[in-house]
Formats: structure tokens, C-alpha cells, sequence
């Protein structure tokens, strides 16, 4: 199956592309910045450093267009950066615990970039690469070739994400990778949501509800412990609620992290591509949906985002955005069902995750 | 930390609110919410009324209390309560005005007016103004909401004027609105005006319409509550602030929860910020120059449902129907008989998206015809049937617990 015959609502997309210099990068490359338009304005800028996903330009219920992604302004700093804004992440994204894993017998040891840990594809990860680009109907493909032993990961790793934007403000990232020897994979994008498009505020006032009924609890190096329910807790979006009162809930899980930074398990009422998580910003009125047909979500509350230098060189304070990242569970390769994490020739791997903006009804 | 998992035995739990309002209820809401979605079994104490007594709540064998701490004589009568109690209320600026050793949920007042007043400023304001509440110990939460609408203000070098009013009585209710009257007719205009209720916001609306002041072009009104009874009574809907009633009844909940399980929170407080606004017609803002248009399009908001046509528009105006269409052509770039539709529509729009009327009853409330004649306009404007755009409308994707 090729990138055309998957499922809706992977349709064809419908923005028209134009693409600019943006700016150079260490060594000389240049990265450029490609712009989807749909037909009501909006406006998504990806680029080909890291495939990031740079800024997403939309209207408030006042008719005022803002970005609602954080970033920085120039290519030289997203790959000096240490916040993985909007790029994509892989090999591996979140954490593989002692950055160790076993696949047919064969024990791997990869990048230490987090304490013991592998964090988000190891030092050179693949937000950090300059993909190939070229444009197509209503939208983007990037391409990016990992090399075997790329972070201590096996297999050379072929991947294609397709973005596209449509009139609906549906972008929809279609992944498909192939590799020629068996392999652990976990892709997603980093992009971090301010729907207020205020970067000077937080995401507190935002409202959200995710469509899960367990959560992974995580260790103090955040890896998995073990599912939990959410019912009872911080943790149980099935309502939607205000985030400012849920980071302020008393759960030793939430102390730990220093909000939520934590897996919910979403594939597994059936409604693949269904919308899983719905969020909106009261004062703009912008609405955020999104769906996948990966297994998690990992909610993000930007606990660590206090100090990083923005755009125009302000500073981002502490949940100065969120981050709803589909994939596979972190650690999942050294986790039951580990298997279904592995690639291999012949088994490609397929994430289709779509974001929807609009305004609340 | 705690975080029972299994049925207990079942905890009595008094809750002392007077839900006779939309606030309380909401709070009580989300408390019923939190206990069905978990395997927590209480016995709750409330009145039959639903209105909080408080003598012999000393003497209440229970196991624990969620209260109201905005009466004063709540917080008087649980100040030396031996049971886990959980206070919910109005936030404070000043932190010694918050119980000391309590667990206080409080709904956020600096995020309730910074709401409304950033959306009046979306709305294309420039002069603001808040209708208040005479100062009293039962709505301390008033007087926070008019130094939260001052301190926002005075960021933005603005002047603040506020109007606290009478409260409200029968035997004083002429005086009040005579009152309140001169106020908005003293107001430079257009200007925003924040109601700190819905109930302060329907006296607006009823004063700027016995007084012909046009909303929202002279004057744009938001309240707070998202009452549905105060929609119900006004002939123009309000739009209102949203609060997080019922996650801070969850919140309250869980806090009791997990103190029954013997966890303490001391003087703990959690601010919930408000979870929406319902933007209606009250705060529609859209700039016109002509005074003509403008009363024109007052007009229609109020009677656009009753079957008027263009020639009683051009008369409640006092024009002729040639110039009133020269008026409309020249700001809107449409007739006046396209204005009143548009106006029908969009109130069947929003009757459609309550899934509660059927098509036909929706036709006769926004004053078409006949069905034949809302569908024949359903599909011209919309490109759908009125069925098709029901369906069309986004459900939250979320199921509720429980």
C-alpha cells in the first residue's frame, strides 16, 4: 500500500505550497521553509530542517490571525535547541530506558542523551537532519534516510512523511517508513500548541479532553511503570476540563513530572482516526482536535519550558505550551508487546495522525 | 499518598450550597460527576429545597462537608469543624481573606473578567465599563471581580467606571433603573460593559432597550454565569463568561476523597479558570457609521423572528424604505430584507445545535413561512438542508464518565 491508498481522513488536501530561503545552518546548508495556504487563510509553514512543523497561522473568533505554535526564528536555532519544537522526532521518540534494547537475541546499546536514557532519536535525531522536500497537490513530502547504527539503532531507515492541509484546517501527517533489517521505530512531531497564539502567557486557561481511560505512571527518570486508571484522579479527561485546577490537583504523579508528561493509551476503543483529544482556548475561542492510529498519546504541559528562548528572543515561562505527540509507548521496546514496535523489511511502518483548527461552535 | 481504588463503605458527606442557582448547581454537578466516574459510594446530605440551613450542622453525624464559604455564616458556622471540610468560593486578592487551614477551591474572578474583557476587546471595543453589585459580605466575590476589572484597566491606561447600582429589591426597582438608566446614557459611547451576573446583565439589556440605546452597536453587554433563565428572559441574547462550576466540584471531591483516605491539605487552593464564553448576540460588535443601520439592525435582532418586513423596519427608523435600502447597501452590501434573513437564520442555526426542536418547530419559532421556505433558504445560503447542518455539527468527541 502506497501513501495514496490509506484511509481517510488522509484526503488528498487542497492548500496551495510556496516555498522561501529561510535561513543557513551550521556548515552551511540551507534550510528552507515551505508555506501550506488553504482557501480561508490559514496558514501552516513546515521545514525541511528536522521536518518541522514551524508555525500554523489562524484566525480567533475575532477574526485575528495568530501562530499557535512556539518556535524560534531562525534554522540556526531550532538545531542548536534543546526543546524539539515542532520537529519530527525518530528513530525513537520519548525514552528507551538505559538506552538498551534486545531484538532476535541481539542486545543493542544506543546514545545516552538523558541521564541512562535515550531521549527523542539520541543527539543527532532526525528533527536535526535536513530532509528532502518537494512539493505535491495540497501539500508536503519530506523523505530522510537514517544510516544502520544511527544512534545504535540497526537497519537503514527510510523515511517519507507526507503533510497535507485542507480547506476544513485538517493537517494530516501521514508517516511510512521502511528498513532493511529488523528494527525498533517510533516517529512523532514535537509541535507545541499555544491556542491563546499569546506566547507570552500559558496554556492554564486551556481546556481539554482526552479519550482514554488509562495513563502510564512513569518512574522519576519518567519511564513506565505500569498502567492506571484515569478515573479518580488528575489524570481523567473523558470530561474536558480547565488545565490551570488539574496541574494543581495533588497526585504524586504530577509532582514528579512537574505536570503531565504522560502516556495515555488511546487506540483502544476501536475508533481508529476517530478524534481522540479535543482542546480549546476559552478567550480565542480556537479549537483543536486531533486523531491518530497510533496506540498513545503523550500529553506534554511544557514543564520544562521555563528559559528557552522563543521568538524575538523572549523567554517561554513554564507551561507556555502543550504538546499532544502520537506514537508508540515510551519504552514500549523493552515493554510487553514489544514486537509491534519492531520494523522490518517488508513490514513498513504507517502512523497517520491528523490536527484539525477551527473555532468552537 | 492515598488513592483508594475499591468500594468503601460508604462515607456521609454533607453538601452546603443553596442550589437555587446556576453556579451551585454546577458545582453540585461536577460533585455527582467525580462519584460516578470513580467507585466512590457517599451518602450526601442536601436539603430538600436545596437551600443551605445551617442550624444543627454542628450536630451532623457524617464524615465530611463540601460548603459554600462565599455565606459568611457557612464559614462562620465550620470554622471549628471537626470533620474533613472542603471550602468552595470566590477567589481573593488579598490572601487573608481566605479561611486559613481549609482546602479552598475558588473560581478564578481575575481570569472570569480578564475573559470577558479581552473578548470585548475582540469585539472591537475601546471604552469598558462594569456593572457591579452594592458591597455586602454575601458577594464579597463582586467587589474582587471590580479590582480584578480595575487592575486590568489600569494596565492598559484606561479609566475604569464602574456602576454598582441598587441592590435589588421590588419597592426600589424603578429607582434602580432609572438609576442605572442615567448611568449608560452618561457613557461615552459605543463602550463595553461587563455585568459581574447574568442577572446585573439582563437589568443592562432591559434598561438599554426601554431607553432605545441599540445593542450591541451602542452599547455591548457580557455577563458572567451562562444562566439559561436570564437567555430565556431576554429579547436579544447575552453573551456570558462560563465558569468552571463543575471542575470545581470535581476538585472538591477529590480532595474530600482523598482526605476521607486520611490525606491533609492545609490551606491548599486551587483557582479554577472559566471554561468558555457563550458569544451571542449582545456582544456582536460590528462597527456602522450610520445611526440609521444601526437602529435598523436593533430593530431586527429584537422582532427579526416575528414575520416584520422591510417597510416596519424603515418606519421603527423613521426614513423612507429607498434611503434605509441606500443606508444598508452603502455598510452591509445587502438589502434590508436579506438583513432580516440572515437574522433568521442564524437564530435557526443556533436552534438547530440544540437537537431538541424539530425542523419544523424551528421554522415557526424564527418566523419563516413554512419549512418549505426555511429549506428552500437552508439550501441557498448553506448549500444543505437544515437536517444536513445538524449532523454537520461537531460532537465532542469525548464520552462522559460514568
Amino acid at each position: 500500500m502506497n501513501l495514496a491508498d490509506m484511509p481517510t481522513p488522509l484526503r488528498p488536501g487542497s492548500a496551495r505550497v510556496s516555498v522561501e530561503r529561510w535561513g543557513e545552518l551550521p556548515g552551511g546548508d540551507v534550510a528552507r521553509l515551505f508555506t501550506l495556504r488553504n482557501a480561508h487563510g490559514m496558514r501552516v509553514a513546515i521545514s525541511d530542517l528536522g521536518a518541522t512543523l514551524v508555525s500554523w497561522n489562524t484566525a480567533d473568533r475575532a477574526g485575528r490571525v495568530a501562530d499557535v505554535l512556539l518556535g524560534h526564528d531562525t534554522p540556526a536555532e531550532y538545531f542548536a535547541g534543546h526543546a524539539y519544537l515542532g520537529g519530527v522526532i525518530g528513530r525513537w521518540a520519548n525514552r528507551i530506558e538505559n538506552a538498551r534494547f534486545a531484538l532476535d537475541n541481539v542486545a543493542y546499546s544506543l546514545d545516552r542523551n538523558e541521564g541512562d536514557n535515550l531521549l527523542h532519536g539520541g543527539a543527532a535525531g532526525f528533527h536535526r537532519s535536513l530532509w528532502d522536500a518537494r512539493e505535491v497537490a495540497g501539500g508536503l513530502v519530506l523523505t530522510h534516510e537514517s544510516p544502520e547504527g544511527d544512534a545504535g539503532f540497526p537497519g537503514n531507515v527510510s523515511t517519507t512523511l507526507r503533510y497535507t492541509l485542507d480547506d476544513d484546517g485538517t493537517l494530516t501527517l501521514a508517516y511510512e517508513a521502511v528498513s532493511d533489517a529488523p528494527t525498533p521505530l517510533n516517529l512523532t512531531n514535537h509541535a507545541c500548541f499555544n491556542l491563546s497564539g499569546d506566547e507570552t502567557g500559558d496554556i492554564r486557561g486551556h481546556v481539554i479532553s482526552i479519550d482514554a481511560d488509562t495513563f502510564f505512571e512513569v518512574d522519576a527518570a519518567l519511564i513506565p511503570e505500569g498502567r492506571a486508571q484515569v478515573a479518580g484522579h488528575a489524570f481523567d479527561f473523558r470530561a474536558s476540563a480547565p488545565l490551570g485546577a488539574r496541574l494543581d490537583w495533588p497526585h504524586d504523579q504530577l509532582a514528579r513530572a512537574g505536570g503531565f508528561d504522560h502516556c495515555y493509551v488511546v487506540g483502544e476503543n476501536g475508533k481508529t482516526l476517530e478524534p481522540v483529544v479535543r482542546l480549546y482556548d476559552p478567550g480565542s475561542g480556537r479549537e483543536l482536535t486531533m486523531g491518530t492510529n497510533a496506540p498513545g498519546v503523550q500529553f506534554y504541559t511544557g514543564n520544562h519550558l521555563d528559559g528557552i528562548v522563543g521568538r524575538h528572543g523572549r523567554r517561554y515561562g513554564k507551561h507556555a505550551g502543550l504538546c499532544l505527540q502520537a506514537g508508540a509507548f515510551p519504552n514500549q521496546v523493552n515493554m510487553a508487546d514489544a514486537g509491534s514496535v519492531i520494523v522490518r523489511p517488508g513490514e513498513p511502518y504507517r502512523q497517520v495522525t491528523w490536527y484539525r483548527l477551527g473555532l468552537q461552535q | 499518598m492515598t488513592r483508594p481504588q475499591t468500594a468503601q463503605a460508604s462515607h456521609r458527606i454533607a453538601l452546603l450550597f443553596n442550589a437555587n442557582k446556576v453556579y451551585d448547581r454546577g458545582v453540585i454537578t461536577g460533585i455527582g460527576n467525580y462519584l460516578l466516574s470513580t467507585r466512590v459510594a457517599w451518602d450526601l446530605f442536601l436539603e430538600e429545597d436545596f437551600r443551605c440551613r445551617l442550624n444543627g450542622i454542628e450536630r451532623f453525624e457524617g464524615d465530611g462537608i463540601i460548603a459554600d464559604f462565599d455565606d459568611p455564616g457557612v464559614a462562620e458556622a465550620l470554622g471549628d469543624s471537626q470533620l474533613p471540610v472542603v471550602a468552595v468560593g470566590s477567589s481573593y486578592s488579598d490572601p487573608a481573606c481566605y479561611p486559613a487551614r481549609l482546602p479552598y477551591i475558588a473560581t478564578d474572578n481575575a481570569k472570569l473578567i480578564s475573559l470577558a474583557y479581552t473578548h470585548l476587546i475582540g469585539a472591537g471595543l475601546q471604552r469598558f465599563a462594569l456593572y457591579s453589585l452594592p458591597e455586602s459580605a454575601e458577594n464579597r466575590w463582586a467587589q474582587e471581580r471590580e479590582l480584578a476589572f480595575k487592575a486590568l484597566l489600569a494596565a492598559d491606561g484606561l479609566q475604569a467606571d464602574i456602576h454598582r447600582g441598587l441592590p435589588t429589591s421590588a419597592p426600589v426597582w424603578s429607582q434602580a433603573s432609572a438609576q442605572l438608566t442615567s448611568w449608560l446614557e452618561s457613557l461615552p459611547k459605543p463602550v463595553g460593559v461587563i455585568a459581574v451576573t447574568d442577572a446585573r446583565a439582563r437589568h443592562l439589556l432591559q434598561a438599554c432597550l426601554i431607553s432605545g440605546i441599540p445593542v450591541p452597536e451602542q452599547v455591548a453587554i457580557i455577563g458572567i454565569d451562562n444562566d439559561p433563565l436570564t437567555r430565556s428572559l431576554t429579547r436579544i441574547p447575552l453573551s456570558s463568561v462560563i465558569q468552571g462550576t463543575e471542575e470545581m466540584g470535581r476538585t472538591a471531591a477529590h480532595l474530600l476523597h482523598q482526605m476521607l483516605g486520611g490525606a491533609r491539605f492545609h490551606g491548599r487552593r486551587i483557582l479554577v479558570p472559566p471554561v468558555g464564553i457563550n458569544v451571542l448576540e449582545s456582544t456582536r460588535h460590528q462597527p456602522v457609521s450610520s445611526p440609521y443601520v444601526m437602529r435598523a439592525r436593533h430593530y431586527i435582532r429584537q422582532y427579526g423572528c416575528q414575520g416584520i418586513k422591510t417597510e416596519q423596519v424603515a418606519d421603527y427608523v423613521g426614513v423612507s424604505r429607498s434611503s434605509l435600502e441606500d443606508h444598508f447597501r452603502r455598510e452591509l452590501g445587502c438589502t434590508v430584507h436579506q438583513e432580516i434573513l440572515n437574522h433568521k437564520l442564524e437564530v435557526a442555526k443556533q436552534l438547530l445545535a440544540r437537537h431538541d426542536l424539530s425542523s419544523a418547530e424551528v421554522a415557526i419559532r424564527c418566523g419563516f413561512t413554512s419549512l418549505q421556505y426555511m429549506y428552500a433558504v437552508f439550501r441557498r445560503e448553506l448549500d444543505c438542508t437544515p437536517r444536513e447542518y445538524q449532523e454537520r455539527l461537531p460532537v465532542a468527541p469525548c464520552a462522559q464518565p460514568g
